[in-house]
């Protein structure tokens, strides 16, 4: 049956009608191209944003000092409540903290050589750095053994590294020793940090600046937590929370500021919900896409029918059997969409790996200032593509198979009289 | 060959039209029959019937010994490919094939290898004249050359039967003379004939002219078509 006669007649009939198989060929390719196009920044950007969070631990929580602004029991409005180590108590007795990780916070002037720098200097447990998803592009970060021995290392951000090096022999500020505030610190690692104009962020460890500074307010604490897995039990933990800390503090328990609770869970969750509901808008425009290129092929397989009564009469009384004549158009459809359902294909993942080189080499797409990325990888997983492309094309055949099925059923005199 | 016993044929249309009503006809192997009516007399409905081309609604056709009713598709595509050859008016050549491909066509589907097929086509074409046309579309033929092409496409598996509707309707008086002069020596080979004309003086050229008058028989004459004078035009 599939000789080659048979193909050479399919082809025939596609040179044939050169302009018919190009407009159909070309309603697939395009919807396989935008197809793929389209899911492709759809990952480009889940990939961009959450590669944010993707070496932060979720079930971590950060409080941060604020102002309140409600009066409250003689306390007047725009009062500033510091964190302090009634909190840290209060936190460490509450089921639900696993661990305590308050940040101390020291400005200062670093100094290198020639160079000086105002830097704020953090002293941070080893966690903090999942904790804030902290990324080290140099060297390691602070460890166990470093808070034990209370060593003074620091981590740079990467600006202050920069700058150091700058119009320097050295290469590497790894293993340098630098001053800061007087006191000399070895610099273990470079991170991409959080640095904002000129003033350069570095990280010690907490037991260091802690024995150091003897600093018992704090701006900023993190902790991570156990068994609130749900956006619910994080909802209720902070209220909780926020009621607590406003009791320590003497502020409104109805004061929305007082302090920030900002937990990751809940803000990877609502991440995580608005890039599913993204996704699900791509998929939505994508498969109108297929609906419309399929819909396309019946339509011309309609038309080709009809084009082609006169003949399939012809055939039909020379002896074709219905069969032969069923399917050569089917295949005629199928062979249309596979050529051009793989040349959209290739096409579409040719581009966005061209974008996605171009993107990696110049490095847009992502924001080093802040360290935030928001464009990554805009590629889309092959497999769901030749997933795509097969529905394509076994649609296709459903849709060429009721025009093609018609004009079988047809007498023979009444195909060659047709006009 | 063929055997008809009242055959009733009605087209439901707008209006419901009983073209043939109750047709009873032997056609004998080897026999070269007309079919000569006034335009509109059914002689068309009546051939498509014989072809298979169309189905009739009450009575018996035989064709070489099997009843013909209720066909599925493939049994009658069978019959037609094997049995019958169709000769048209309008010619019926596939305008994208060239004329040895159309004369191939039937070949093909009695699954006959490409190379036997274009040799017993060319044999076919040769034989009417056409072997330095083989490669040339339908269009860039003259009527005739069409016809004798059509002719070979019918002839090239060799049917029991060659069915012509109208076969110089849309030719010149020579070129028809010249057609009628190749379906007869068709004929003379041993295959049966039928053909459908509303002229006379091609009926004339069979052996036996059944008039069809309002979709019945009106008469059976028999005819000699030596007498005939073949220096007079036929038209
Ligand atoms: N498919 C059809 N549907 C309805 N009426 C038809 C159809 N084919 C032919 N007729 C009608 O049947 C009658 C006989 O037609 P036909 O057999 O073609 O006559 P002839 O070939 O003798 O001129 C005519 O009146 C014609 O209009
Ligand atoms: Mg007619």
């Amino acid at each position: 049956m599939f000789n080659r006669d048979f193909w050479s007649e399919i082809f025939m009939a596609l040179k044939r009608n050169k302009l018919r198989t190009i407009l159909t060929g070309f309603a697939i390719s395009w919807g396989i191209f935008m197809l793929i196009v389209l899911l492709s920044a759809g990952n480009g950007l889940k990939n961009g944003v959450t590669g944010n969070f993707a070496d932060r631990i979720k079930n971590t929580y950060t409080i941060w000092s604020s102002s309140t602004e409600l009066p409250y029991k003689g306390h007047k409005a725009g009062r500033f409540i510091m964190l302090n180590n009634k909190d840290i108590q209060l936190l460490e007795s509450l089921y639900q903290v696993e661990e305590v990780s308050p940040v101390l916070s020291k400005g200062g002037t670093l100094i290198f050589g020639e160079k000086s720098r105002n830097v704020s200097m953090e002293g941070v447990k080893p966690i903090f750095k999942n904790i804030e998803g902290v990324k080290v592009i140099e060297g390691r970060f602070i460890n166990e053994n470093d808070m034990r021995n209370k060593l003074k290392v620091v981590v740079i951000d990467k600006n202050t590294n920069e700058e150091l090096l700058r119009t320097s022999e050295e290469t590497s500020m790894m293993g340098k020793t630098v001053y800061i505030n007087g006191l000399s610190f070895t610099v273990i690692g470079v991170s991409k940090g959080m640095a904002f104009g000129e003033m350069g962020q570095c990280y010690a460890p907490y037991s260091t600046i802690r024995a150091i500074y003897n600093v018992n307010e704090y701006y900023q604490l993190t902790f991570t937590t156990k068994g609130l897995d749900t956006k619910e039990d994080n909802e209720v933990f902070s209220k909780e929370l926020r009621k607590k800390i406003a009791m320590l503090h003497e502020f409104s328990p109805d004061d929305n500021r007082g302090v920030w609770i900002d937990s990751q869970m809940v803000n990877s969750l609502e991440t995580m919900r608005i890039f599913n509901t993204i996704n699900i808008f791509i998929w939505v425009i994508g498969i109108a896409m297929l609906i419309s290129g399929v819909v396309g092929v019946s339509n011309i397989m309609r038309i080709t029918v009809k084009e082609r009564t006169n003949e399939i009469g012809i055939r039909k009384a020379l002896g074709a059997k219905p069969r032969s004549i069923l399917l050569s158009i089917v295949m005629e459809s199928l062979v249309i969409t596979t050529i051009f359902g793989y040349i959209g294909m290739i096409c579409g993942i040719g581009l966005m790996e061209i974008v996605n080189s171009i993107m990696e080499s110049s490095g847009a797409g992502t924001n080093s200032e802040m360290g935030m990325s928001v464009f990554v990888n805009p590629t889309v997983d092959i497999s769901i593509v030749v997933m795509a492309t097969l529905v394509l094309i076994i649609s296709g055949v459903a849709a060429g198979f009721a025009p093609a099925w018609n004009s079988v059923k047809v007498k023979p005199i009444e195909a060659m009289n047709y006009r | 060959m063929i055997k008809l016993n009242n055959i009733n044929k009605t087209y439901f249309g707008a209006q419901p039209l009983h073209v043939l009503k109750g047709i009873n006809l032997d056609v004998a192997e080897g026999e070269l029959v007309s079919i000569m009516g006034a335009s509109g007399s059914g002689k068309s409905t009546l051939l498509n019937i014989l072809g298979i081309l169309d189905n009739y609604d009450e009575g018996e056709y035989y064709l070489a010994g099997k009843l013909v009713k209720n066909l599925s598709e493939n049994q009658a595509a069978e019959f037609r490919n094997k049995l019958i050859g169709f000769i048209f008016q309008s010619f019926n050549l596939i305008p994208f094939k060239t004329a040895l491909e159309n004369v191939a066509l039937p070949l093909f589907y009695q699954g006959v290898n490409r190379k036997k097929r274009n040799m017993m086509a060319m044999e076919y074409l040769e034989r009417f004249g056409l072997k330095d046309w083989a490669d040339h579309y339908p269009n860039e033929l003259s009527g005739g050359q069409k016809q004798r092409v059509s002719i070979a496409r019918a002839l090239v598996t060799s049917p029991k039967i060659i069915l012509a509707d109208e076969p110089t309707g849309a030719l010149d008086s020579k070129t028809s003379a010249e057609v009628m002069q190749i379906l007869r020596e068709v004929n003379a080979t041993g295959i049966t004939m039928v053909i459908v004309t509303h002229e006379r003086g091609i009926a004339n050229l069979t052996r036996k002219i059944v008039h069809l008058k309002d979709g019945i028989i009106e008469s059976i004459e028999e005819n000699d078509p030596d007498k005939m004078d073949f220096t007079k035009e036929i038209k």
